[in-house]
């Protein structure tokens, strides 16, 4: 009877598990991430019309975010299976990681215009710069869970500082001016929101404007004030840089309440847009699906946003809270200068919109980031018994 | 179970910072709404104009051009289609141009220089398209389409291009079309040339270029960013074709003019010459050659520069109609203007004689007779018939230099004839005013002499002088002459009928006009003119020679000789029905043959009609005549 009676307190242990890891799981947070992908998915298919091939065959943007989509999927559960606080042991390792694959990447990468962004794998390019923003999200947490103690010192914000500015510097001479940016919005989002001191943190934004000037005489390259000067007025040089601003706005634009209909939209079939199914992605969902559309996603991540602030909330340890801003900060900022540049409220930079833009490393990414969080989210509470 | 929503104990103190945080994301999710709405609803309308725009574009349609037929129907110029090679250089990136330029050189047998000239001094914007080579053979046409990737702003197009059937026998009047240049491009932009267009250049084609050709069309085009056609929308106007022109002239008589003269320049080593056949009743032309001539299809199949160059280095002028770009002294075929005066001014009757001499002296100078002897007394007709030099000093000093004007301009010289042909030169009818005016000096006596005979500063076109002797022939009008007998429209209907074109009516009594016809008669029964009074034909004429040009080895000038006359139909000259006047003139007779002019008349009137004998001559040599 005693083997019985133990065979049913391991079923029973292993229900009361169950159940309880499943009313831990947040599910919301799942349908949100998973109707952003869908929605990426969508306008990968309709970009594939764009590219005049047929969206169902091999190689096709639609089949190839397919592939990604079931890539993250894998990403997630793994991301989500594992416990969250080994990552504080291998903190370190991965930090080491990634600065070693953003090096690589400087070193052997390629991409538009002489940048090295792209690292090909086994014939599939990679992004190594997505990845680092997850990456940095750990190391980051790390840090600061590990001064819970004193984490309103400025020691907090300064060493923050000293870890996240390697790999800024790194990718900012890829050239990718936007990925250092969120690494810079992320530092500030996990800081404000783990409780680091605001007066501090103030100081550190003003310093950072005082370098304004001095990054614009001596760090940014030709192509980037550019990019800028034509941000604050497009119509400079219509033909020139303010061309994709100005024919984005008029595919927005021209979009109207509705929509125009998928694969309907003529500045993007038509290619008056410029890298449609990545940058540029906000303005063919705004011709397309017209302000329903856009508002819609605004919602769905506003959702996903919320969750990703509740699994801070409810974080017993500091890990949990600060790698939740991280993520909060990264998609907030993201969404922010995407769909920013698409309406010329924001300057022309390469930041994707997370789940939207085409792209197996961000989409990947965001997979491993919304595990952990996940993770995070299931081992907080323990069944009792 | 730990209630989840109670948190941790740290988030009293980080409630705020939640609270700011969720702020935020509403903050930025509701401006970016708030600019969405702005853009999609609010400037939605103009967005979506923008849109359109954007994809579609008015593009014009030609039109297929004109013909051209010659009187009896038969097509001179047929449309063929070719392929054409066109640059839009805003899609041609800078980085790329030396490579596409290079790759279109060696496919297109043009030089690099050659290509980036004609890009840079392409008319039109850097939005328009630049012709780079038209007539381009079918493979190397498909062979740029199918490299499309590689030569980015290259585009081939299909157009009609013109192929001149008869080639150089009519070059000289059909004339040719070619691409629009940068004068043109900016008189004709508003009636909607194109930067890339093709116009007439030369001869008819650019004198009825309105009429052949027709009204473009426009078309509604769906277009990407590149420019690329994707479909056409719609078709607001369609293009209309062009008219059609039939010609005066008949291809066969052409052809006879054609052959005359090449036989004359052949056998008189002639360098330049002119054979013009008219209506004097009408003024409609029905043959004109002008030898040495081009072809046409030249210029219609994009000339190459070393052809060019050929033809613009020529001394002789290949590109130049001397039918009527050009002057020469009209030499005794001018006295037809110093007869007329003289009897209508009253200076002398028909029947009053003057005596003629040897030569006359004018202070130190000396004015020879053509047969250093003179002829004894001569009325007007026998002195024409004769072509004495003596007689017509004396009735152009009666008549006086300003006189002379005055008649010369009745018979229509010194002005342009109005001939339905771009470049006709005027000739020079000398008179105090013009003296002064050009010389500043009054005309001396002996200026006077040597105008009454076609000397000196007399100067007229060979389409002038033949209008004066169809006055002459048809009692005293003056035709415009015309080179187009009627305007057929797409369909064959005639849209315009052949009108004569009078300039005017010779002020002078027909009498008058009468007495030169039988002078004119006269000069050929008396044998003045050769053989030609033995044609079964019944022929009124004059020749002339003059020497022109600079001063050869042997001591004489280059000369050349005229012929101009008429065929009466009934051998009655005091009527004035003729159906054709002839001119012939030849340049540099250099091997002392006699008249060459005569001689290519008499084989233009065996071959026009069908006359078996050969009346041909060659061996009149009259060294240094001033006849």
């Amino acid at each position: 009877m005693g083997a019985i009676r133990l065979q049913q307190d391991r079923l029973k242990w292993a229900s009361q598990t169950a159940v309880a890891a499943w009313s831990a799981f947040d599910v919301q947070l799942v349908i949100y991430a998973g109707l952003l992908a869908g929605m990426g998915l969508v306008m990968a298919y309709t970009n594939s019309y764009e590219a005049g091939v047929s969206p169902l065959s091999a190689g096709s943007t639609f089949t190839r975010g397919l592939v990604w989509a079931a890539l993250a999927i894998v990403a997630f559960l793994v991301a989500a299976a594992f416990d969250y606080r080994w990552l504080k042991t291998f903190a370190w390792p991965l930090y080491c990681i990634n600065i070693g694959l953003l090096a690589v990447s400087l070193a052997i990468g390629s991409g538009v215009g002489g940048s090295a962004r792209w690292v090909t794998i086994f014939g599939m390019q990679f992004q190594f710069s997505e990845l680092a923003k997850v990456l940095m999200a750990v190391v980051l947490a790390n840090w600061i869970s590990s001064r819970e103690a004193q984490v309103g010192g400025l020691f907090t914000i300064l060493g923050a500082l000293a870890l996240v500015v390697p790999p800024i510097i790194l990718v900012a001479l890829q050239p990718d001016l936007g990925t250092s940016l969120v690494f810079g919005a992320m530092l500030v989002g996990t800081l404000f929101i783990s409780g680091a001191s605001l007066r501090w943190l103030v100081v550190l934004g003003a310093g950072t404007v005082a370098a304004i000037p001095f990054a614009w005489t001596y760090l940014l390259r030709d192509y980037q004030k550019q990019r800028l000067i034509s941000f604050l007025d497009p119509t400079a040089d219509p033909q020139g840089s303010g061309f994709h601003v100005i024919q984005s706005m008029i595919a927005v634009g021209s979009g109207g309440f509705l929509g125009k209909g998928l694969t309907n939209g003529t500045q993007n079939q038509l290619d008056f847009l410029p890298v449609q199914s990545t940058d540029f992605v906000f303005s063919v969902l705004a011709e397309e699906l017209g302000l329903v559309g856009a508002v819609v996603v605004f919602l769905l991540f506003a959702a996903l946003i919320w969750r990703v602030l509740l699994a801070a909330w409810r974080s017993e340890d500091t890990f949990g809270l600060a790698f939740a801003g991280a993520i909060a900060s990264m998609l907030l900022f993201q969404v922010l200068v995407n769909v920013g540049m698409t309406i010329g409220i924001m300057p022309v930079t390469g930041i994707p919109l997370p789940f939207i833009t085409h792209g197996g490393a961000s989409l990947i990414s965001i997979a491993l980031g919304l595990g952990v969080l996940q993770s995070i989210n299931l081992r907080q509470v323990r069944p009792k018994w | 179970m730990t209630p989840l929503i109670e948190g941790q104990p740290r988030n009293a103190r980080l409630l705020p910072r939640f609270l700011l945080f969720g702020l935020a994301v509403l903050l930025v999710l509701s401006t970016l709404t708030a600019r969405l709405f702005y853009l999609q609803i609010a400037s939605g309308g103009y967005y979506q104009g923008r849109a359109t725009a954007n994809m579609t574009v008015l593009q014009p349609i030609p039109s297929s051009r004109g013909l051209i037929l010659d009187r009896a129907g038969r097509s001179l110029v047929v449309n063929v289609p070719s392929f054409a090679v066109k640059i839009r250089p805003a899609d041609l990136p800078y980085s790329q141009r030396d490579q596409v330029v290079a790759r279109l050189s060696r496919l297109l047998a043009l030089t690099t220089t050659q290509i980036n000239e004609t890009i840079d001094s392409n008319p039109g914007s850097n939005f328009d398209l630049v012709r780079i080579a038209s007539d381009v053979p079918e493979d190397v046409a498909r062979l740029i389409s199918e490299e499309h990737l590689a030569l980015p702003g290259v585009q081939v197009v299909t157009e009609a291009r013109r192929d001149y059937l008869y080639g150089p026998l009519v070059s000289q009047i059909l004339g040719y079309t070619g691409p629009i240049n940068a004068d043109q491009l900016r008189r004709l932009q508003r009636q909607g040339y194109l930067p890339d267009d093709v116009l007439g250049q030369a001869g008819l084609e650019a004198q009825y270029e309105a009429q052949l050709r027709g009204t473009y069309g426009a078309e509604e085009v769906e277009r990407d960013a590149s420019g690329r056609q994707i479909q056409v929308l719609a078709t607001p106007t369609q293009p209309q074709a062009g008219d059609t022109l039939q010609l005066s002239i008949d291809v066969k008589t052409q052809e006879q003019a054609q052959r005359a003269l090449q036989w004359g320049i052949q056998a008189a080593g002639l360098k330049k010459g002119v054979v013009i056949v008219m209506n004097p009743q009408t003024g409609e032309i029905l043959a004109m050659v002008s030898l040495p001539t081009y072809d046409d299809n030249l210029f219609a199949r994009g000339i190459s520069n070393a052809d060019y160059q050929k033809l613009i280095g020529d001394p002789n002028q290949p590109l130049l109609n001397h039918a009527i770009g050009e002057i020469y002294p009209p030499g005794s075929t001018y006295k037809l203007v110093t007869g007329s005066a003289v009897l209508a001014d009253g200076k002398l009757t028909p029947t009053e004689t003057l005596n003629t001499y040897p030569y006359l002296m004018l202070g130190n100078y000396r004015f020879n007779d053509w047969n250093g002897a003179g002829f004894g007394p001569l009325n007007i007709v026998g002195a024409y018939a004769q072509s004495s030099d003596t007689f017509f000093y004396q009735a152009a000093a009666l008549v006086g230099i300003d006189r002379l004007a005055y008649w010369a301009h009745q018979f229509g010289f010194g002005a342009p004839t109005g001939i339905d042909l771009p470049g006709e030169a005027a000739g020079i009818v000398p008179s105090n005013q013009w003296k002064l005016q050009t010389f500043g000096q009054a005309i001396f006596p002996g200026e006077t002499y040597l105008a009454g005979i076609g000397q000196g500063y007399d100067a007229v076109t060979p389409i002038e002088l033949l209008d004066a002797y169809c006055a002459l022939a048809n009692g005293g009008k003056l035709w415009a002459p015309q080179l187009v007998h009627q305007i057929l429209g797409p369909t064959g209907e005639v849209v315009q009928t052949f009108q004569p074109k009078l300039r005017w009516q010779l002020k002078i009594s027909p009498a008058i006009l009468a007495t030169m016809r039988e002078a004119a008669r006269e000069a050929v029964v008396i044998r003045h003119t050769g053989n030609v009074v033995d044609m079964p034909l019944y022929v009124a004429g004059k020749t002339g020679t003059a020497e022109f040009g600079t001063r050869k080895i042997g001591g004489h000038l280059p000369f050349h000789s005229w012929f101009v006359g008429f065929v009466s139909p009934s051998g009655d000259f005091a009527k004035t029905d003729s159906q054709l006047a002839i001119l012939a003139f030849a340049y540099d007779t250099s091997r002392s043959i006699g008249n060459v002019a005569t001689e290519v008349v008499k084989y233009f009137l065996q071959l026009h009609y069908g006359i078996k004998q050969d009346y041909r001559n060659l061996f009149l040599i009259r060294p240094g005549a001033g006849n």
